[in-house]
């Protein structure tokens, strides 16, 4: 109806309809630009205060793989499918860690941009995005990390981790899916962050992380099922420590379950985007 | 709705009506108790009622009025950070908003790094910003300090770059809040320097004072608002007159 003489930008409106999550992701994919400096600038405001600067992003996982490596495997004795235990461990740990640090993240990046939100327009799920960017910085250093403890134990990395890339793009479409919506609702109810923080401490103990999946009781299989995390976690043991295919078709249920979970996410953000401004 | 439009119409407001819930309500502590009574958490405030006009290419428009009579919403509706709770807004052209200079700077990054940041944030790319870069910096006068964090800055020099970002961000609507009153004397000659070279190139200019004298030399067009409505609009001179004998009036009731 408005498109007639002149292309006009309609204003943020309140009838976001289904059909319009296309178009929007489009105009968000043409100014990745935008998305490569909100990054960089995540990035450098994160250390910058601090002494140690990027150092920091070794010392997070590091510290938490030796304690966890440590209570799980000399004090508790946690079966770790025949590898060394710290091995075992890193490959679930170092994923898992970028993705509640990419949510955590994400659900606090647009309360802290409220200056700009209120003042310029530009397609808010940039500000999520380059969260989850950011936190690549991070998994980076924990994928050294992995390889150092991976030379130490002589465990090398079998060829089948050339299907990781592939696992982590689904993973990462899950993370960003889930941030979305969570940035978006963290605006209206402040209490999401700090709700955020309690579910992905227990999501860390509901997914095999510091265990095999295989120790699961069949009575409680289920929670593995439906837990993408799990999934994905999963796979990435099968590929890099055992030399498996991912399991094609647990990664295709978690290739539909992410894509579902972004698609829904993206919605409910840009639904709610018209009111941002109002509520910071 | 309209089907035909005007296509010398930059900016367009149909029957705009925006309104707040002033209470708070954002823990859920406060919210679901009120869900569950069935009503909203207060009465609804409105900020602007039923607001109609249109801004033609290359016009320069002042709008004035109290605080809190709606001037800096409507800024923020022809921007597109706030949608209208009814009504239509539409706007035609790259907006470049003068609202709160540097709201996009990062303290921690350098002068150049912030260039780089605004410039995108303002929808410029890469390429251009690079072949504008230089200019920017030297409208700026900031070259000894380019490579130096901004949270170093004076405020002065803060609202140098800021200004000179978004004055090279080639913009077809500038909207420009209350920004010609801060800084010091050159800075503001220089600032309504450009702003007559922006009039001259057929820029939209849309810019909220509580200057009336600036608002008078500098605008061909005056829209009054008050209480969220659109009382007056026409003609500069005839429209800061009506406001001002209307406070002066206001001032001898007082009395």
């Amino acid at each position: 109806m408005s498109q007639n003489t002149v292309a006009r930008r309609p204003s943020l409106s309140h009838r976001f309809g289904l059909f319009d999550v296309i178009p929007h992701l489009i105009a968000f994919f043409k100014r990745w630009d935008l998305l490569w400096h909100m990054t960089v600038r995540h990035l450098r405001g994160q250390y910058k205060q601090s002494v140690l600067g990027y150092a920091w992003a070794f010392v997070n996982p590091l510290s938490q793989m030796l304690i966890l490596s440590f209570v799980f495997s000399t004090i508790l004795r946690f079966s770790s499918e025949g590898e060394p235990y710290p091995v075992f461990l890193f490959v679930g740990l170092v994923p898992w860690i970028f993705f509640s640090g990419a949510v955590q993240s994400a659900t606090d990046s647009v309360v802290g941009a409220s200056s700009l939100v209120t003042k310029v327009y530009f397609p808010r799920e940039i500000l999520p995005t380059a969260a989850v960017l950011t936190k690549l910085v991070d998994l980076a250093f924990g994928l050294l990390i992995l390889a150092g403890i991976m030379v130490y134990y002589g465990t090398p990395p079998e060829l089948t981790t050339a299907w990781v890339p592939l696992i982590f793009a689904i993973h990462f479409i899950f993370a960003l899916g889930l941030a979305l919506p969570l940035a978006a609702l963290n605006l209206f109810f402040h209490d999401v962050r700090f709700l955020v923080g309690v579910a992905l401490n227990l999501w860390f103990y509901l997914t095999p992380v510091l265990y095999p999946a295989d120790t699961i009781p069949d009575k409680y299989s289920f929670i593995f099922d439906i837990n993408p995390n799990a999934i994905f976690i999963h796979a990435y043991r099968r590929v890099i420590i055992h030399g498996d295919d991912p399991g094609l078709e647990r990664i295709l249920a978690g290739l539909a379950i992410s894509l579902v979970v972004f698609f829904v996410g993206y919605y409910a953000f840009k639904k709610l985007e018209p009111g941002f401004a109002d509520r910071i | 709705m309209q089907t035909v439009f005007d296509d010398q119409i930059e900016i367009e407001l149909r029957h705009v009506s925006k309104h707040f819930q002033l209470t708070e309500g954002r823990t859920l502590r406060e919210f679901l108790p009120a869900l569950f009574r069935g009503k909203g958490f207060s009465e609804p405030f409105y900020a602007l009622r039923d607001v109609s006009f249109d801004i033609r290419r290359g016009e320069t428009v002042g709008i004035i009025g109290r605080n809190g009579s709606g001037k800096s919403t409507t800024l923020k509706l022809i921007a597109g950070v706030t949608a209208p709770s009814t009504g239509d807004v539409y706007v035609a052209g790259r907006v470049s908003p003068l609202i709160e200079l540097g709201a996009g700077f990062h303290p921690d990054l350098t002068g150049r790094e912030n260039v780089h940041l605004n410039a995108s944030i303002l929808g410029m790319g890469s390429r251009e910003i690079d072949r504008r870069f230089d200019d920017i910096v030297s409208f700026a006068e900031l070259w000894d300090f380019i490579d130096t964090p901004v949270k170093r800055y004076s405020s002065g020099m803060y609202i140098r770059l800021a200004f000179a970002v978004a004055v090279h961000a080639n913009p077809e609507i500038l909207l420009v809040d209350e920004v010609l009153s801060v800084g010091d004397a050159f800075y503001q000659e220089k600032c309504v320097e450009k702003m007559h070279e922006f009039q001259r190139q057929g820029v939209t200019i849309v810019v909220v004072s509580h200057s009336l004298e600036l608002v008078e030399s500098f605008c061909e067009r005056v829209i009054w608002m008050d209480h969220g409505r659109a009382v007056a609009d026409g003609p500069a001179k005839a429209v800061v007159q009506r406001y001002n004998d209307t406070v002066s009036h206001h001032q001898q009731a007082l009395v």
